[in-house]
Parts: C-alpha cells; sequence; structure tokens
C-alpha cells in the first residue's frame, strides 16, 4: 500500500534560487540576508544543522543511559524504602497485576524514547546519503518524531506530581531519584535534536545533482 | 538584469574544523564529561564490599538494609546470597570507604530486629525501618578482612563498653536466663548471655559480663548466686518474703558478692558456678572450695536409677565434689549398640583433692595419673534405705588398663568399672520376708507361759523354802561330819591295822608253824629253795615296795601337817602298814606259799615213804588254815581299801578346808594324792586278788 511518491527530479526552492523565511514562510530571492516582512534570518539550507543533530542526539542518548539505571522514584514509607528504576517499576507493576499500566509506562519511557533516536538518527543519516528512502515518508515520520517529542515529558510529569502530593513526611514520602532529571534531559537534548534537523533536507535528493552544498 | 553576477563556478573556501564545528557539541561533550566523572567518583568513592555470613538473614534486603556502627549508617547490603552448601546465607556488604580499615579481624556484625523481653523492648526502632545489621570493632585500623562470620546474637559488651567476660556455670537447681542482670548491691552492674549447653548436655553456661568499673569488684572469692524467684521462710524471726527486684522475680537474675577479701582479681574468660542461693554461695566459700572447679564425665554402662544430681563423688571415701548433671545417652556410633548409658557430669572441687598446686591443669594430671594406676569410677549405693547411688572414684585391682580423656568435650571422661549395688529391694524384701516368717507370736506365746510358770513357781511354798532347806542342808552336812562315824573313821582305819598286825602275827606263826615243821632235811631244802623262789616272787611284786614307799611319802607329808590328831592317826596306820608291808614274810608270801606248796607236795611225797605222814597230815592242815587266813585277809583287803579311799576322801576334804593357798594346804593335798595313790595300789592289789586269788599263791 505504498503510496506513490515521485522518485524524479523535482524543482526546488533552492533550484528556483529562491529561500524561503522560517518563520513567516514568505519567499525571498537567494542571496538575501534578511526576511523583509519579518526581519528573521534567511538561509536556504540551516548552516552546521546535521552537526547540531547529531550533538543533541548523542547528548540525549548520554542521558538517557542513567535515566534507565538511576532509580527514578524513592519511595520511603513507613516499613521501607524503596528505590525503582524505570524498567524496574514497570515490571514490578506487571508482576503486581497491572500490565495495562505496566505497557503504558514501558511505551512512554522506554519504546518512545528509543523510537525517537532510532527515527532521527535514521533520518540524519539518510539526508547525508543518497537515495535513504522516499522523502515523503521521511518527511511525516519527522513531523511524528517532532509532534510525540512534547509527550514525551509524561514520565517526568508524572514522577513531579507524585513527589509534590505524596509528601507526608515518616508516613510516606516520594521524592524524584537521579534517573528523572535524566530522563527530563534526555527527552530535551532528543527534542532539540529534532527541532535542529532542517526537514528541507530530505527534499535535496531529489534536486538534480548539478549542485552540491 | 545587468548586475547580475556571471555565472560562473564559485569555490568556496574550505573553512577550518573550528569553523565548521557547531557550538552544540559542546552539550553532548559535557553531558559526556558529566557522566564519566559522576562515574568515576561514585566508583571511586564506592567502599570494598566485604560478606557476612549468618545463620539466617531475617529481613535482610539487597541494597535497603544498613549496616550501622554506633547507629551510624557505614554500608549497605548489596547481595544476599547461601554459602556453597546451603547452610548459611552470605550477605554482601557495600562498606564505606573511611571505616574500611577498621573492619578487621575482630569485628563482630549481628542483626538487629525487634526483640521483647522481661527487661524492655530492644530494637523497636527496627519495626519500621526493617532490621539493620549492627557492627562493633575497635578503633584500630589493621586492614580490612573481607569475609566474616556472623553472630547469632548481639554481643554482651557492645561498641563502647568494656568490662570483664567470664563464664557462669548452673549449678544444681539454678537455671540461667538469657540477658538476666547481674546485681550487686541491687545494682545492675552486668548482664548474662544465652545459656548454652555443654556439648554432652549435661551442664548449662553461659556468657556473663560486669561491666567497668564494677569489674574490679569480681574477684576469685566472688560467689553467684540465682536471685530468680523468691524465697519465702517462716521462722523464729516470722515470715520473710524475699526477692531482689520484680524483675528478676520474673525474669531471673544473679548476684554477687565478694565476702572474703584477699582474693586475686578476676581475669577474662574465668569460671565461676553460681549456686542456687547466698546461703549456698557464702556456705561454699568456708567450705574450703576456693580452687576452681573441674568437671569430670564418667559414662556408665548400666543406667541404674538411684543417682540424683548432687550425690556426693567419694575419692578414696573422701567427699571432693558431686554429681553436676545426669544424662543418658543413646548413641550407636560411638558405643556400637543402641543400650541407655548414663552420662554423668560431676564437679570435683580441685582444693579437696590434696594437692598443693590447686589448678584444674593439676588436678587433671593427678586423676590422669591415678587412672593409669587404675582408678575407675564406678556407681555404688550410697544408703541402702532410699537406694540412693554415689559415685566412688576408687583403684580396682586388676581394672583393664585406661586412660583419662582429657581431650573430650566438654569435659575429661574418666574410665568407668562395673557397678556395685547390692539390689536393696530384693535384699530389703528379703528381710522383711524374714521378719515376717520369725515365729513371733509362738515365741511370745512361750515366753508368756514360761512367765507364767515362772511367777507360779516363784511364788510357790517350795521355792521360797529353798533357801531354808539349803540351809539345813548345810548343817546337815556340817552334822554329817561331825558324825561319831565319821569322826570314828581313824579308828576304824587304826583298828584295820591292827588286824592287818594280826594277820601278819598269824602268818608269822604259821611261818614260825612251818619252820617248826622242818624236822627233815628236805624239808629244809626244799624250804630253802622256796626262800629263794620267794626272793625271785619279790622282785616281781613291785607294787607293794612302792606303794609303802607311797605310804612313806604319805606319812612323811602327813607328818608335816599340823593337824595332831589326823597326824596321830596317820602315822600310826602307815606305821602299822609300814610295818605289815615292809615285813619280808608279807612280801614274799604268796609266792612263798605257792612255792611251799610245792615242796610241800614233793616233801609229802618224800615223807609218804619216809613215814613222818602224821606229822605232815598236822603240818599240811596248819598250813591250809594258814591259806584260808590268807584267804580271809585277802577277802578283807578291799574292805580296808574301801575304808582308805574313803580316809583319803576325809582328809582331802579337811585338808582343803585349811585353805587353797597355804603352803600347809598344798602339802597335805600332795599327802592326800599320794594316799590316794597308794589306796590306788592297793585297791590295784585287792582286785588282782579278787580277780585270781590263785595268783597269791602262784605268783601270778
Amino acid at each position: 500500500m505504498e503510496r506513490a511518491y515521485p522518485i524524479r527530479p523535482v524543482l526546488t526552492a533552492r533550484a528556483a534560487n529562491l529561500v524561503g523565511c522560517q518563520h513567516c514562510a514568505s519567499a525571498w530571492p537567494m542571496g538575501r540576508e534578511h526576511c523583509g516582512r519579518c526581519g528573521a534570518r534567511l538561509s536556504s539550507r540551516t548552516p552546521n544543522s546535521m552537526q547540531r543533530v547529531w550533538a543533541w542526539w548523542f547528548a540525549g542518548v548520554i542521558a538517557y543511559i542513567p535515566a534507565n539505571t538511576e532509580p527514578m522514584l524513592v519511595t520511603r514509607t513507613l516499613l521501607q524504602s524503596q528505590e525503582s528504576t524505570i524498567v524496574g517499576g514497570a515490571v514490578e507493576l506487571f508482576l503486581y497485576g497491572d500490565p495495562l499500566i505496566a505497557l503504558i509506562i514501558l511505551l512512554a519511557s522506554v519504546g518512545i524514547p528509543v523510537a525517537k533516536f532510532l527515527c532521527i538518527a535514521y533520518l540524519a543519516w539518510s539526508v547525508s546519503r543518497a537515495g535513504g528512502g522516499a522523502p515523503g515518508p521521511r518527511h511525516r515520520m519527522y513531523h511524528v518524531v517532532e509532534y510525540i517529542g512534547r509527550w514525551s515529558m509524561i514520565d517526568v510529569f508524572v514522577v513531579a506530581i507524585l513527589a509534590s502530593l505524596v509528601q507526608f513526611n515518616a508516613v510516606a514520602n516520594v521524592t524524584p531519584g537521579p534517573a528523572s532529571l535524566a530522563f527530563a534531559l534526555s527527552v530535551i537534548f532528543t527534542m532539540l535534536s529534532a527541532q535542529s534537523f532542517d526537514s528541507r533536507r530530505i527534499w535535496d535528493a531529489l534536486e538534480p545533482a548539478e549542485r552540491t552544498l | 538584469m545587468s548586475d547580475q553576477v556571471p555565472d560562473l563556478p564559485i569555490a568556496e573556501g574550505r573553512r577550518s574544523l573550528w569553523e565548521r564545528m557547531s557550538i552544540v557539541w559542546l552539550v553532548p561533550l559535557a553531558a559526556l564529561v558529566v557522566s564519566l566523572w559522576v562515574a568515576w567518583e561514585s566508583y571511586a568513592d564506592r567502599g570494598p564490599l566485604i560478606e557476612i555470613t549468618f545463620e539466617e538473614a531475617t529481613g535482610i534486603r539487597s541494597g535497603e538494609t544498613e549496616l550501622k556502627f554506633r547507629d551510624v549508617t557505614v554500608g549497605v547490603v548489596e547481595d544476599v546470597g547461601f554459602s556453597e552448601t546451603l547452610d548459611r546465607v552470605r550477605v554482601a556488604v557495600r562498606l564505606d570507604k573511611e571505616i574500611a580499615g577498621f573492619v578487621d579481624g575482630d569485628a563482630r556484625f549481628w542483626i538487629v530486629q525487634p526483640e521483647v523481653t522481661t527487661q524492655g523492648v530492644s530494637g523497636l526502632d527496627t519495626v519500621l525501618s526493617g532490621v539493620f545489621i549492627e557492627a562493633a570493632w575497635d578503633s584500630t585500623a589493621e586492614g580490612l578482612v573481607a569475609s566474616h562470620i556472623g553472630a547469632s546474637r548481639a554481643p554482651l559488651l557492645r561498641t563502647g563498653q568494656s568490662g570483664l567476660t567470664f563464664r557462669l556455670t548452673a549449678g544444681p537447681g539454678v537455671q540461667l536466663t538469657g540477658g538476666a542482670p547481674i546485681l550487686h548491691k541491687g545494682v545492675e552492674v552486668g548482664r548474662i548471655g544465652p545459656p548454652e549447653l555443654t556439648s554432652d548436655g549435661t551442664v548449662a553456661r553461659s556468657e556473663a559480663i560486669v561491666f567497668a568499673p564494677y569489674d574490679r569488684l569480681v574477684s576469685s572469692n566472688t560467689r553467684f548466686w540465682d536471685t530468680s524467684g523468691f524465697t519465702f521462710s517462716l521462722g523464729a524471726e516470722g515470715a520473710a518474703l524475699d526477692f531482689s527486684s520484680i524483675a528478676t522475680l520474673i525474669a531471673g537474675g544473679v548476684a554477687f558478692d565478694t565476702v572474703v577479701s584477699g582474693g586475686t582479681p578476676a581475669t577474662d574468660g574465668a569460671d565461676f558456678v553460681v549456686f542456687v542461693d547466698e546461703g549456698a554461695a557464702r556456705a561454699s566459700l568456708f567450705q574450703d572450695n576456693a580452687g576452681p572447679v573441674l568437671n569430670l564425665t564418667a559414662i556408665f554402662e548400666d543406667n541404674f536409677s538411684g543417682l540424683s544430681v548432687g550425690a556426693p563423688v567419694l575419692l578414696d571415701g573422701v567427699a571432693v565434689g558431686e554429681v553436676a548433671n545426669l544424662n543418658g545417652i543413646v548413641d550407636r556410633d560411638r558405643f556400637g549398640d543402641t543400650n541407655v548409658r548414663l552420662t554423668t557430669s560431676m564437679v570435683i572441687r580441685t582444693s579437696k583433692l590434696g594437692l598443693t598446686d590447686v589448678t584444674e591443669e593439676a588436678a587433671l594430671d593427678f586423676l590422669a595419673a591415678r587412672v593409669e594406676n587404675g582408678l575407675r569410677a564406678r556407681l555404688a549405693s550410697a544408703s541402702l534405705l532410699t537406694g540412693g547411688l554415689k559415685v566412688q572414684l576408687l583403684d580396682i585391682p586388676g581394672a583393664r588398663p585406661a586412660a583419662l580423656n582429657r581431650e573430650a568435650d566438654p569435659f575429661a571422661i574418666i574410665p568407668v568399672a562395673p557397678a556395685e549395688i547390692s539390689d536393696v529391694s530384693a535384699t530389703a524384701e528379703g528381710v522383711m520376708e524374714r521378719i515376717n516368717n520369725l515365729p513371733i507370736e509362738e515365741l511370745l506365746d512361750a515366753a508368756t507361759a514360761f512367765l507364767t510358770s515362772a511367777t507360779t513357781l516363784t511364788n510357790s511354798e517350795d521355792v521360797k523354802a529353798i533357801p531354808g532347806d539349803l540351809r539345813g542342808l548345810v548343817a546337815d552336812v556340817r552334822g554329817v561330819t561331825n558324825s561319831d562315824e565319821v569322826q570314828a573313821i581313824p579308828a576304824q582305819a587304826a583298828a584295820l591295822l591292827t588286824e592287818l598286825q594280826a594277820l601278819s602275827t598269824d602268818l608269822r606263826a604259821i611261818a614260825a608253824s612251818i619252820e617248826t615243821a622242818k624236822a627233815v632235811e628236805r624239808v629244809t631244802a626244799a624250804l630253802d629253795a622256796a626262800t629263794a623262789a620267794a626272793e625271785d616272787v619279790g622282785a616281781s611284786v613291785e607294787g607293794v615296795p612302792a606303794l609303802v614307799d607311797q605310804l612313806s611319802g604319805v606319812a612323811a607329808k602327813a607328818e608335816a601337817l599340823e593337824v595332831q590328831a589326823l597326824l596321830d592317826e596317820l602315822s600310826s596306820t602307815v606305821g602299822a602298814a609300814r610295818a605289815l608291808l615292809a615285813d619280808e614274810g608279807t612280801k614274799s608270801l604268796p609266792t612263798r606259799l605257792g612255792d611251799t606248796l610245792a615242796e610241800l607236795d614233793a616233801a609229802l611225797a618224800e615223807l609218804r615213804s619216809g613215814g613222818a605222814v602224821t606229822n605232815l597230815n598236822a603240818a599240811l592242815a596248819s598250813a591250809s588254815s594258814a591259806g584260808s587266813a590268807v584267804e580271809q585277809a585277802a577277802a578283807d583287803l578291799p574292805d580296808v581299801i574301801a575304808r582308805l579311799e574313803a580316809l583319803a576322801a576325809e582328809a582331802t576334804a579337811t585338808i582343803a578346808g585349811f585353805g587353797e593357798d597355804s603352803e600347809l594346804n598344798r602339802t597335805a593335798r600332795a599327802a592326800l594324792r599320794d594316799m590316794q595313790d597308794a589306796a590306788r595300789a592297793i585297791e590295784r592289789l585287792a582286785r588282782t586278788l579278787e580277780r585270781n586269788p590263785n595268783s597269791i599263791i602262784l605268783g601270778r
């Protein structure tokens, strides 16, 4: 059911000697420095965009490691103190008979971030090489990644809400563990990575080969 | 558009690496650096991992349970597992780096959990927080030791406490309670550890501690006693109810006091016995029990009932200790059968062994030497009535060689000898049976009858008359003695002698007539021959001269008697007798008569031929009369002798009256004995004549 995307060379803005303003979407002739309407700096392709993507991506991956190894939530009750990591907590929930919630947590905290990492890496890798796949689906993928990024903080929200609600001194006490900070950072870095990605480059592969960056 | 740039290829200058690098790269770089730094720091800060093994890991969770020292967390359990053989729990603890060096060989670990005892509640905080492992070590860092064995209970001496650690052995009737206080004058100065049985289960022991500075109060003269429970005494001073404190009433406790000063201060590991009460403890001090206590075990083959805790232990008959505990054991591996044996643990007071060196070692040496020489333990009856037993240590001659097993656990084992137990019940039964079988009733009947008869007899007139009769009897006897007849005996004897004299005169006359008739030469010759024969016969009749001599002796002794009348009588008697017997005619009479008759026969035969028959007939007639006279005399002899004997008896009685011991008496008695002998000789002669009258004629 693959939709037919044009593989043949298309005329891009750059090929037409135009540059689009990324802020107000007005089109200007190539070479103009600033947007005549909103004054934003114009660039046909964001310079160093791939480097920034990769840099944020790496930062996100690095932050994601302690987010999983360190405890996410420290629960202290009268009798005991419990530290649970993301996966450990999900497994515990699953064992205690709540597979749905365990699945949601696993999906939100492990599945989606990992998918995001993979997607961004794939996109970044595909644009630096020719023929990395159809530009249409990749563009759609990019949008999904960007869209979903803002919801990736759901774990952090849960921890924040719990930590602020469950504060009964000695009886029960929930404090965020170091993993929550790392996880938040990882999400932020991933979002920045996704934002740094210049989606226009997806279509460069279809440009006539007479000019390169 | 004239200003349009010609469409020329523009070769952009290659920018340097720094120009091409985005500033954003600093972010992952920083993240990497930070995470690496954190990782390295946490790794570098990580203390060493030690391993503690416990019997069981109650409530220990990995990653949660903390290791505390002085109530400060110094480590966390990282892993809980099992030892290779699953017999212990292995707990891996991540230590803090700073204190790692102090966890050396003397570090102790135990699990603190909530505990409710009669002394109070401890470890309550662990109810909420979960158990934790507490550690104690000293303040010198001697290097990490990675493997430790955890204690099952908290040590008595906690961190920061010092004191004297010693061992308490429960005496008979004492119950040691773990955690109970040790009191001195009502102040708690120490604590008893959990009691443990010795490996053979005979004696309970426990560690105990007296905290500093009170540890100075414990010396070798200190005695411990049990203060648990209460004592109630009712005496002349009234009733007294005594217990030290409610806590000890419930939980038990031990008090001590040093009654006599001068003991040496106790050292760590010292041994003390807990007495059942203060009285016993104080008394023990004055029982010369000052020396250390030696524990011995004897395993008796037989399992007799009757041996009890507290039964005496005798060494050569001297009580040197007592039985501390008894246990029946069945140990197939050790003895090869399933018989029940009696394991007896004994407490020997080394001071009672009489050794100069009063130590446990010396006592063991002493006993070992004795055992080699045959010393054995033996069960023996202590009381026949109760059937109680005692333990004797004594030399058994010919005992099989054995040695004192000093390596045995927990106490040295002394070899045993077969028990010497009289079957008390059987014996007692036998005794009772015999008593039962005694004819007591018959005996009593007989005795009653006897007593009745005796009473009757005693009361009878006859018995009452006995004294009077006796008196009469004595009087009669006196009368008899004084009677004329008795008095006349000497006179009769005199008369007898006179008759004898007459007889001898007759004989002399016969002899003379025979002599006058020797007209015929042949007769003379015959008579000569007869004389010679008579001389021969005289030699054969030895009794007669002896009789004479004896009579002379009698006479001589009788002469010495001062009884003039008797003496006169006797001397006349003797004189007469001597005259009679000294006469040659009498002496040779019998033989001469026989020979004479023989010669006479020959003479008659010649005379018949010679014609002097008538003369001879006359001579023979006279000879015949002489013979009858002799016969008459012989017939009279027994009478004479009887009279002589009576005389002698009378004389004896008379002489007896002169006193037992006087010289006179002895002399008289000798005289009388001689007289008796004389009388007996005469009697013999008389008997001979009686039996064979011919012998006086025939000389045989």
